[in-house]
């Protein structure tokens, strides 16, 4: 990676904080540069983020409308660009009802705290070379501890609602949350045992040196974290905990007002912080095979960032929802043997090319196909030894019959 | 952009900073776990205690253990423990007074005396080497290394929680 | 070793999102399966039958116009054929192809609705609704052309129609049953195919025919689980039996049978539609009535196959001009009656999907 690591060069923002940082470091105490750096690198991801947002709440609901035939918010400014800001005042001004029988502190403190794990996870993620706020030599791990630890506030809303859908949707999602981790870890695995380090630079550099991405290397992976991932999130498919049609809204029926909000806003920035990791993982980051000489890789990793998000947003538009415990199933009967058979295949794969000492060139490609050819054939076989196939579950149409009166019930359409 | 606290000493005043107010974090955190009524309170609070100890581990630059611990024991363990809360009936869900405290008592008194004791006699080594760049290499290679037979022992004895658990809750 | 635990209720409704109007479902749970269901409809009660007993024959169309609010043709039709019993009136030709006609593009609606909404409760949230409403609004135009309202239409009257059909009608009628079986296509690939949907409602809600019969459901709740029975085939009224047609029907009973079921009648719709609108005749649309009507003393039941099922009326006259007693027999009441059974041994969200399958709509139920 060729950068000119002056203050002025606008591609890796890291070289003008960091020559900031030193000055600071000469000219005032050595506890400064630490304090200023976290609190200047926080709010700036704060503010990012919620940018962000703002941008992306209108294009989903613009994209949603595309899909569903009809258009998206048109009013509030031209094509309805305001309506963000529009929501964020609505949401701001309305009141904030909580009813007699809940148990103040943890309902006051939960929507405070389901925005905190999504903005933590940006801490780890590099937006460029020098552009980390924490470049944690275990930053994969890091992103599997926030992970878990997302399922807290989820259920402190649940139970303090003193409402039964509340409840049923607080335990529906903590279900969810921790049978989908073991399979994003172990798909997290996967590149983990290629690039030999969990450093998130290490691993976009490691992808940038083989001039390859991970994605191509680990297609199920990356097809197992990404499910993982949207479940995670709650996205429809999976948005079982705040089922609209079902449960009202889950775990979060008794908010309104800007405690909504902030669920709301907790929500989306997930969407962005596993956008963000698959991007960073498995499609090279802020690096686009050289081009982040010329284009500022920050604006490359946030191409990457919200063409992963359009994802989601896509699934959200054509989706049906999972039933809770197929959902479950789903994560312990199918991902979690898929991702462990993937790993033991990325093992061998590297341990061959290292044992061997064989050139990079020669064996990723190789590799690759071998991985692609194994993601399909596993999906495939694994699908058909759980009955996917079975002849009650492939689509039929109605049958025409002629006799009146005639009971057909129970042959075979 | 370094973690802070890396050098092993606690010099600087960034590290003597974050000691104390984690140490206060965890210490207030589990003396509220003992002392608030509501059982759910309790298990947040202690989730709260857990991340201090998170905190303290990165303060002696054990970067692996610190985020092992908030997966385990602040993602894993609260929700076990909210789990087995759920199951209980409304009402042996309170942290209430119990007949036992004059026994209880006594019996804290004696454990703070012996660690307190412990702590103050025993002789604690000065680290003679820097810190690992590299935690979750070494680690790694101890438990593969050194340390695999009680590596492998736990994941039997994992195992066979796992097994007894789904035995204990299947319905015949 | 077995946990002890506590069934506890909930209750679905009457505000909820998608209990299709102000229905309520006491739920017992026992954990997340339902261990006891009970229905509490009243919520939309109008007394839409002691009102009728207050006003003229002709002054309770409107009235019925309400009562399934989404299919109101056919509410329409199966009063005014009540009444024509009691009198003895015979509807023109033309009268009765206009209706035949109406009521079919009704049914498409309705269908379109119903579907739409069941593939919503599945969890698509809105999509295949958008999709499907693109057809409805097309009919509800077509509507609003021959009648001037889209939704409570008041367009079949005693003896006929209200106005005979615009000349802009026919082309517009035509232009569209030729466009829509392409778009069912779209809609059959669409939803058909899908396998969430599939394993979302395949096996969920059965409906075993001996109880389907037992309880009186009719429609697509019948078909569904695997009786053919259809008051067109059974009963001709109109011009049905004129008609080529078929009867489309499930073999498990389950909701993905009723969704096929409704789905295939789309397409049946359309071949009546086709061959209806070939074969209008000239004359007059409508016999006059007067507005004061006195039927002879007697009593009368006239039923139709409404989308939802066996509409019927049960009208008992006693020579003045209001009637003595005005009962509907309506579709969705009936067919919620086994739900219960339905739904015993489900989970919550197979009891909304099982609900949405069965297709009513509050202003029938409580009338």
């Amino acid at each position: 990676m060729v950068f000119l690591a002056e203050w002025w060069d606008l591609r890796d923002l890291g070289n003008g904080v960091g020559a900031f940082l030193e000055w600071l470091g000469d000219h005032g105490p050595d506890w400064l540069p630490y304090t200023v750096s976290a609190i200047v690198g926080s709010i700036t991801l704060l503010v990012f983020l919620l940018t962000s947002l703002l941008m992306v709440a209108w294009v989903e609901r613009r994209l949603l409308g595309r899909i569903q035939a009809r258009l998206g918010p048109n009013r509030v400014g031209p094509w309805g660009v305001f309506q963000s800001i529009a929501d964020a005042i609505k949401m701001l001004t309305k009141e904030a009802i909580t009813s007699a029988n809940v148990d103040r502190w943890v309902f006051w403190l939960a929507p405070i705290l389901v925005a905190v794990p999504a903005l933590v996870v940006f801490a780890v993620l590099p937006f460029n070379e020098g552009m980390v706020l924490a470049d944690l030599n275990v930053g994969v791990l890091f992103l599997v501890a926030i992970g878990s630890v997302t399922a807290i506030p989820i259920f402190m809303a649940g139970w303090s609602s003193n409402n039964k859908f509340s409840l049923m949707g607080a335990m529906r999602e903590v279900a969810m949350l921790i049978s989908y981790e073991i399979p994003q870890v172990l798909a997290l695995l996967g590149v983990v045992i290629f690039t030999n380090t969990m450093r998130m630079n290490g691993i976009v550099g490691w992808q940038d040196e083989h001039n390859t991405w991970l994605i191509f290397l680990q297609p199920l992976a990356v097809l197992i974290y990404f499910i993982a991932g949207a479940v995670e999130i709650n996205r429809t498919p999976t948005d079982i905990a705040e089922a609209e049609s079902e449960i009202v809204a889950g775990y979060h029926t008794e908010y309104s007002g800007i405690k909504f909000g902030m669920f709301w806003v907790g929500e989306y920035f997930a969407g962005f912080a596993i956008a963000a990791i698959v991007a960073t993982l498995y499609l090279g980051g802020w690096t686009l095979w050289g081009l982040e000489e010329w284009v500022p890789g920050w604006i490359i990793f946030l191409g990457k960032l919200y063409g992963l998000f359009w994802l989601f947003i896509w699934m959200r538009g054509t989706l049906p929802r999972l039933r809770i415990d197929q959902l479950m199933g789903f994560a312990w009967k199918f991902l979690l043997p898929l991702a462990l058979i993937n790993i033991f295949f990325a093992g061998l794969e590297v341990l061959l090319w290292q044992e061997n000492d064989l050139a990079a060139e020669a064996v990723l490609p190789g590799f690759a196909i071998a991985n692609l050819v194994l993601a399909v054939v596993l999906i495939v076989t694994w699908a058909q030894l759980l009955g996917r196939g079975r002849p009650q579950y492939r689509p039929t149409r109605a049958r025409l019959v002629k006799e009146l009166g005639a009971v057909v019930y129970g042959e075979e359409a | 952009m370094e973690v802070v606290g890396s050098s092993v000493g606690f010099e600087d005043v960034g590290s003597i900073v974050a000691f104390w107010m984690l140490s206060v974090m965890t210490v207030g955190a589990a003396l509220m776990v003992v002392a608030v009524r509501n059982l759910i309170h309790a298990v947040l609070f202690l989730i709260l205690s857990f991340i201090g100890v998170a905190g303290l581990y990165l303060t002696l630059s054990a970067d692996f253990v610190a985020v092992t611990q908030i997966l385990i024991y602040a993602g894993a363990i609260p929700v076990l423990i909210l789990f087995a809360v759920m199951l209980t009936p409304r009402a042996g869900r309170d942290n209430a007074e119990t007949f036992l405290q004059a026994p209880g008592l006594v019996l804290a008194a004696l454990v703070a005396v012996t660690m307190g004791a412990i702590a103050l006699v025993t002789d604690w080594n000065e680290a003679t080497r820097g810190p690992f760049s590299e935690t979750a290499e070494a680690i790694g290679e101890a438990l593969l290394d050194k340390y695999v037979l009680p590596f492998e022992i736990a994941s039997v004895v994992l195992l066979a929680a796992m097994v007894g658990a789904i035995v204990l809750v299947r319905e015949d | 070793m077995s946990m002890r635990t506590e069934p506890f209720v909930v209750n679905v409704g009457p505000q909820h999102p998608s209990t299709h109007g102000v229905f309520r479902l006491r739920l017992t749970l026992d954990g997340e399966k339902i261990i006891d269901a009970e229905m509490v409809v009243g919520y939309l009660h109008r007394s839409v039958e002691k009102l009728a007993e207050g006003r003229t024959y002709t002054q309770n169309i409107p009235f019925t116009d309400r009562l399934d609010y989404l299919s109101a043709m056919s509410n329409n039709l199966a009063y005014c054929m009540a009444v024509e019993k009691l009198v003895g009136i015979e509807v023109p030709e033309r009268g009765q192809f206009l209706r035949v006609i109406m009521a079919e593009f009704q049914r498409i609606a309705n269908h379109a609705m119903a579907i739409g909404s069941f593939a919503g409760e599945c969890g698509v949230w809105f999509t295949p609704l958008m999709w499907m409403f693109r057809e409805r609004e097309k009919i509800l135009d077509l509507f609003e052309m021959t009648c001037g309202a889209r939704l409570t239409t008041n367009y079949v009257r005693i003896g006929g129609v209200s106005f005979d059909i615009p000349p802009e009608f026919m082309p517009a009628a035509k232009a569209l049953v030729k466009e829509l079986p392409e778009r069912i296509a779209e809609y059959e690939a669409l939803l058909l195919e899908n396998e969430i949907i599939v394993v979302r409602s395949r096996d969920v809600g059965v409906l075993p025919p001996e109880l389907a019969i037992a309880a009186s459901t009719s429609g697509p709740v019948l078909r569904g689980s695997g009786v053919m029975w259809d008051i067109r085939k059974a009963d001709p009224y109109a011009v049905y039996d004129r008609l080529d047609f078929d009867i489309p029907v499930g073999t498990r009973g389950d909701c993905y049978d009723r969704f096929l079921v409704r789905m295939e009648e789309l397409r049946q719709s359309v071949r009546i539609l086709e061959q209806a609108l070939d074969m209008l005749p000239g004359g007059p649309a409508s016999v006059e009535v007067p507005l004061a009507l006195r039927p002879p003393v007697g009593e009368a039941y006239a039923r139709i196959e409404a989308p939802k099922g066996e509409l019927g009326f049960y009208l008992v006259s006693d020579g003045s001009p209001h009637p003595q007693r005005f009962h509907i027999r309506s579709p969705s009441y009936i067919n919620l009656t086994p739900l219960r059974d339905m739904v015993l041994g489900l989970t919550v969200p197979d009891a909304i999907i099982t609900l949405g399958s069965i297709d009513i709509v509050l202003g029938e139920v409580d009338r």
